[in-house]
C-alpha cells in the first residue's frame, strides 16, 4: 500500500509517464510525416506565433460553436494546468504542500466539469456532425483522468491516508495513460499534431490578417506534377490531416455534401489521413453521400485516387473550391490545396479530367476562351456602347477586365450596366478587346496548372505592354486570379471589383443614385470575393445607399454558402441528389425577398438557372444603374 | 504489333493556334487501344504536332520536310521502313497546307489498302482487323480483312484522351532525315477557286404525304433504302450501273446520241 510520502512521487510521476508515452506516440506518428516531401518552414518564427495563432486565430474559429468553444477551454485548459501543477508536485515543497493539493484537486474538478461537458455532445446522442469511433471513449478517459486526479489530490491535501487514494490513483492513471495513448490515433492526436501545425502551417499568410488564398505555383519541371500518394505531399501537410479533430463543420459547411454529391470533406480529410497509415482505425463519421466503402491500399506510397482505391474521382470532382470548409475549420486544415493538389496529378500525369470538363480545358488550352469562342468577340455584348480599346490609345485610368461572363448573354447585361455607370461618372477607362485571354482560373482549378501557366504569362506580357493605373473587374474569379495568382507571374497591378469601385464613386459623388424604396434584397456573396478575398462591405453599402431594405441570409459573409459554380464543379456535373443552387435559392427564398443581388457571373449564372425561382438575380451595378435613372 | 498514325500541324477553326488536329488525336486513341503506337510526322518542325504526345503517344518520328514541299514522298519512305501493320489518319486535315489527299496518295504509294471513315477497329489473329466503318446516318459495317491497312478516322469514333502535360512532357520526338531526292519531290499543282455551297438535290416535296415522307424527302433517303446489290459484277457490268445510277440522280447528262 501506498505511503503519504510515496503517492506524493508517483503521482506526479504518472503525469511525467504520460507526457513521455505521448511524446513516444508523437514521435511514432512523427516518422510517418518524414515520408512526406520537404517544405520550408520558418520554425522559431512559428514558434513565437504559435500562443497568438492558437489564442486569436483559432479562438476565432473556434469561437462560431459558443458551446464548443466553452466546453473546449474547461476541459482544455483544466487538462493542462492540471496536469501541468501535479508534474510539478516532484519538486518537494510543493508535493508536501495541502494547500498546493487543494489548488491541484481543483484543477482536475475543472477538467471533470469540461469533461462531463464533451460527454453531453456525445451522450446519450451523438451529434451528428461528430465522428464516433475512438472519440466515443475520450470523455470516459477524460473523467476517469480528472476524478481520479482530484481525488488523489484531495487525499494528498488530507495527509494521504485515504484509503480510496490508491484506488483514485489507478483511476487517474487508466485515464491518464489511456489519454496520452490516445496521441498517435485516438482523439488527443489532434491536440498535439495541431499545436504542431499551428507551428509549421503551409500558409503562415492566414494568421497575419491577409487572405492568403492564391494556390502555390506548381513547378512543372518537377519529376512528379501533384499528389498521388500521401508522399507526394510536403511533410507539413501530413502534419496538418493529423490535426483532424473530426468535429465535421467542414460537412455541415460544404455545399457538394449537402447536395449529395460524393464529397464529405472530413472523410477527405481522414481518407488522407488512414492512406498514410495501414494502422489507422476505422473511419466513424458520416460517410461520403452515395455510400461508397473505404476501399484500397494503405501506406506512404499507396495510390490515393481511383475507383478502387481510397478517394474515388467523384469525391475529388465535386469540389466547388469554395473554401467554405477552410473556413470553418478550427484546425486550421487546408482542404481545397489537398484537392487541387490531387487534381493536378490526375490532370497532368494521367490526363484523367472528367469527361465533360475535357472540352473547356482543351479550348483554354488552344484559344484562350474555355468555350472556343474568338476572342475579339468579347466586346459583342457592348454593341452600340462603344467600347475604348487600349490598344487605340495611349493610357487609361482603369483598365476593365471583362472576363469570361462578358460571352453571356446574361452577363452582358450587367457589363453593359457596368459599363453605362463608368460612363455616367466620367471614368477614363478601356478594354483590352481581343487582346484579353482568359485568366485560366478554370484550368487551375481543374488542375490544369500547364494551360494556366501558359495564359497567365501570355496575359501578364499583354498586360505589361500597356499603361494604366488599375484592372476593374467584375469577375472575382478574375479578380482573385489577376489580383492573388498573377503577381506570381510578374503582374503586379491593383485590381479592384466592380462593386468596391463603385463604391467609390458612389462615395466621390460622381454618382449620385437615387433611392429605390419598397424592395427587400438579400445579397448572396461570391465565395471568390468574400472568403478569398475577404470583401462582403462594399456591395452592401452600395445596396444601402440605394435605399433597398437588405435581409441577410442565415449564411452570410465570409460564411456564405457557394452557388456551385466554382471550382470547375459546373463543367465536370458530379451527380448529386440535389443541385447546389437551388439549397442556395431555398435560402435566399426563406428571407422573402424580391430580389437576390448578385455580383459575379458565376452566381448569376447558377442562380438564374434554377426552375421554380421566385427572386429575380440582379447584379449589383445593375440595381445601381436603375437607382441612378431613377434619381436623375 | 506497332501502329503508325499520321500526325499534321492543324490549326485551331477560331484562334489558328498550331493545334493537333481532333481527329489526329482520336486516331491516337484507337491505335493506342490496340497496342503500341507511334506518330509519324513529315513538316519544317516537330512542335506543331508535339501535343500529340500528351494525347497518349509516347514517340513521334519527325521526318524533316521544307515547309510547303510535298509529304507524301518522305512519308511513304518512312513508312516502307518501318512496315507498320496498321497505319492512321484523320479523314480530312483541319486548316493547315492540305488537300485531304494524304492519306490516299500514301496508300497508293504503299499500295496498301485504304479503309475511310473507322469508329473502331480490333485486331484479329494473324493479321487480321475489323474496322468499323460509318456509313452516315448512323449506319455501320464491319470489314474484316488481312494485311497491312491504312485507315481513316471519322469524327464519330471515341472522344481524344485528355492532353496530359506530365505525359508530354516525358515523350520522345526523333528526328529521322529522309531520302532527299524523295523530299524535294515537286507539290502537284493544284488550282485555287473561291469556295462555293454544292447545290443540293431536293426532289419534289411530296404534298398530301405522311410527315414521315416528307421528313425523308427534306433530308434524303436513308442509306440503306432504294438501290440494287450487286455482288461480285463483272466490271463492265458495275461501271453501267454506276453510270445509270449517277444519270438517275442528276450528276451526269442523259446519254449523247450515238456518234453517226
Amino acid at each position: 500500500m501506498a505511503g503519504p510520502v510515496s503517492l506524493a512521487t508517483v503521482f506526479p510521476g504518472l503525469v511525467w509517464a504520460m507526457a513521455a508515452l505521448a511524446l513516444v506516440q508523437v514521435a511514432r506518428r512523427a516518422t510517418l510525416w518524414r515520408a512526406g516531401a520537404t517544405a520550408p518552414v520558418a520554425w522559431l518564427d512559428g514558434l513565437a506565433k504559435l500562443p497568438r495563432r492558437y489564442l486569436v486565430d483559432v479562438h476565432h474559429v473556434v469561437a462560431r460553436d459558443a458551446y464548443a468553444s466553452r466546453m473546449h477551454a474547461v476541459v482544455a485548459g483544466g487538462l493542462l494546468a492540471a496536469s501541468v501543477l501535479t508534474a510539478l508536485a516532484i519538486l518537494p515543497p510543493l508535493g508536501g504542500s495541502a494547500p498546493y493539493w487543494i489548488l491541484v484537486a481543483l484543477a482536475f474538478g475543472v477538467t471533470a466539469a469540461g469533461s462531463l461537458l464533451v460527454g453531453a455532445r456525445r451522450y446519450p446522442r451523438r451529434t451528428p456532425r461528430l465522428s464516433s469511433g475512438r472519440f466515443q471513449i475520450l470523455p470516459v478517459l477524460l473523467v476517469a483522468y480528472a476524478l481520479g486526479g482530484a481525488v488523489t489530490s484531495l487525499a494528498l491535501a488530507a495527509g494521504g491516508g485515504c484509503l480510496l487514494a490508491p484506488l483514485a490513483l489507478a483511476l487517474a492513471a487508466a485515464g491518464g495513460l489511456g489519454l496520452a495513448f490516445e496521441v498517435r490515433h485516438g482523439p488527443m492526436r489532434h491536440a498535439a499534431a495541431g499545436a504542431l501545425h499551428l507551428v509549421a502551417h503551409p500558409r503562415p499568410g492566414r494568421f497575419e490578417g491577409r487572405p492568403d488564398t492564391a494556390l502555390q505555383p506548381l513547378d512543372l519541371a518537377a519529376p512528379r506534377l501533384g499528389a498521388a500518394i500521401p508522399a507526394d505531399f510536403t511533410w507539413n501537410r501530413l502534419l496538418s490531416y493529423d490535426a483532424c479533430v473530426s468535429c465535421g463543420r467542414c460537412e455541415s459547411a460544404c455545399p457538394a455534401f449537402a447536395a449529395g454529391q460524393p464529397l464529405n470533406p472530413k472523410r477527405l480529410i481522414q481518407d488522407l489521413v488512414a492512406g498514410l497509415s495501414p494502422a489507422e482505425p476505422a473511419y466513424a463519421g458520416t460517410p461520403y453521400p452515395g455510400g461508397r466503402e473505404a476501399a484500397g491500399a494503405r501506406g506512404p506510397l499507396a495510390r490515393l485516387i481511383g475507383p478502387d482505391a481510397r478517394i474515388h474521382p467523384d469525391t475529388l470532382w465535386s469540389c466547388t473550391t469554395c473554401r467554405a470548409c477552410v473556413e470553418e475549420c478550427p484546425m486550421m486544415i487546408e482542404h481545397v490545396d489537398a484537392v487541387v493538389a490531387l487534381r493536378r496529378h490526375e490532370t497532368l500525369e494521367r490526363g484523367a479530367l472528367p469527361e465533360k470538363a475535357v472540352a473547356p480545358v482543351t479550348e483554354l488550352r488552344q484559344a484562350g476562351d474555355p468555350g472556343g469562342r474568338p476572342l475579339r468577340a468579347r466586346t459583342d455584348f457592348a454593341a452600340g456602347l462603344d467600347l475604348p480599346l487600349i490598344a487605340d490609345r495611349e493610357s487609361a485610368d482603369v483598365l476593365l477586365w471583362l472576363g469570361e461572363g462578358a460571352y453571356d448573354l446574361r452577363y452582358g447585361r450587367t457589363l453593359r450596366a457596368l459599363v453605362r455607370l463608368l460612363r455616367e461618372a466620367g471614368v477614363d477607362f478601356a478594354v483590352l478587346g481581343p487582346e484579353e485571354r482568359d485568366t485560366g482560373d478554370l484550368a487551375r482549378r481543374l488542375g490544369d496548372e500547364a494551360t494556366f501557366q501558359d495564359l497567365a504569362r501570355t496575359n501578364a506580357a499583354t498586360l505589361a505592354r500597356h499603361r494604366f493605373r488599375r484592372i476593374v473587374t467584375a469577375d472575382p474569379h478574375a479578380l482573385h486570379a489577376l489580383r492573388n495568382e498573377y503577381p506570381a507571374f510578374g503582374a503586379c497591378y491593383p485590381v479592384v471589383h466592380h462593386t468596391a469601385f463603385l463604391l467609390e464613386l458612389v462615395r466621390d459623388g460622381r454618382l449620385n443614385p437615387g433611392r429605390l424604396p419598397d424592395r427587400a434584397v438579400t445579397y448572396h456573396d461570391p465565395c471568390y470575393l468574400a472568403r478569398y478575398n475577404g470583401e462582403t462591405e462594399a456591395p452592401r453599402a452600395l445596396l444601402d445607399a440605394i435605399g433597398l431594405t437588405r435581409i441577410e441570409m442565415a449564411r452570410s459573409g465570409r460564411r456564405a454558402m457557394c452557388c456551385g459554380g466554382g471550382g470547375g464543379a459546373p463543367v465536370s456535373d458530379v451527380p448529386g441528389e440535389r443541385r447546389i443552387p437551388d439549397l442556395r435559392m431555398a435560402q435566399a427564398a426563406e428571407t422573402g425577398a424580391g430580389t437576390v443581388a448578385v455580383a459575379c457571373p458565376s452566381c448569376t449564372a447558377m442562380l438564374e438557372g434554377v426552375t421554380d425561382r421566385r427572386a429575380e438575380i440582379r447584379d449589383v451595378a445593375e440595381l445601381l444603374l436603375e437607382a441612378v435613372e431613377a434619381g436623375r | 504489333m506497332t501502329s503508325v498514325v499520321l500526325l499534321s500541324a492543324g490549326r485551331h477553326p477560331v484562334s489558328g493556334a498550331t493545334v493537333l488536329p481532333r481527329l489526329e488525336a482520336q486516331a491516337i486513341r484507337v491505335a493506342t487501344g490496340l497496342g503500341e503506337a507511334v506518330g509519324l510526322h513529315a513538316g519544317p518542325d516537330a512542335d506543331a504536332v508535339a501535343d500529340a504526345l500528351g494525347h497518349g503517344l509516347s514517340r513521334i518520328v519527325h521526318v524533316p520536310v521544307p515547309a510547303g514541299a510535298d509529304p507524301v514522298p518522305a512519308l511513304s519512305a518512312r513508312l516502307a521502313a518501318m512496315a507498320p501493320g496498321l497505319i492512321l489518319a484523320g479523314r480530312r486535315g483541319q486548316g493547315g497546307d492540305e488537300t485531304g489527299t494524304v492519306p490516299y496518295a500514301v496508300a497508293e504509294a504503299l499500295g496498301c489498302l485504304l479503309i475511310p471513315d473507322i469508329v473502331a477497329l480490333a485486331a484479329g489473329d494473324a493479321g487480321a482487323w475489323s474496322l468499323d466503318q460509318t456509313l452516315g446516318r448512323g449506319a455501320r459495317r464491319r470489314v474484316t480483312l488481312r494485311g497491312p491497312v491504312l485507315a481513316t478516322i471519322h469524327p464519330d469514333a471515341p472522344t481524344p484522351l485528355p492532353f496530359a502535360y506530365g505525359q508530354a512532357r516525358r515523350g520522345v520526338i526523333e528526328t529521322v532525315v529522309g531520302d532527299p531526292t524523295a523530299a524535294s519531290a515537286p507539290v502537284p499543282a493544284f488550282e485555287e477557286r473561291p469556295y462555293r455551297r454544292r447545290p443540293k438535290l431536293v426532289k419534289g416535296a411530296p404534298s398530301g404525304s405522311s410527315a414521315a415522307d416528307r421528313l425523308r424527302a427534306a433530308t434524303g433517303e436513308a442509306a440503306s433504302g432504294g438501290g440494287r446489290l450487286l455482288v461480285r459484277p463483272e466490271p463492265d457490268a458495275a461501271a453501267r450501273e454506276i453510270l445509270a445510277h449517277l444519270r438517275r440522280i442528276g450528276v451526269l447528262a442523259p446519254p449523247a446520241r450515238e456518234p453517226r
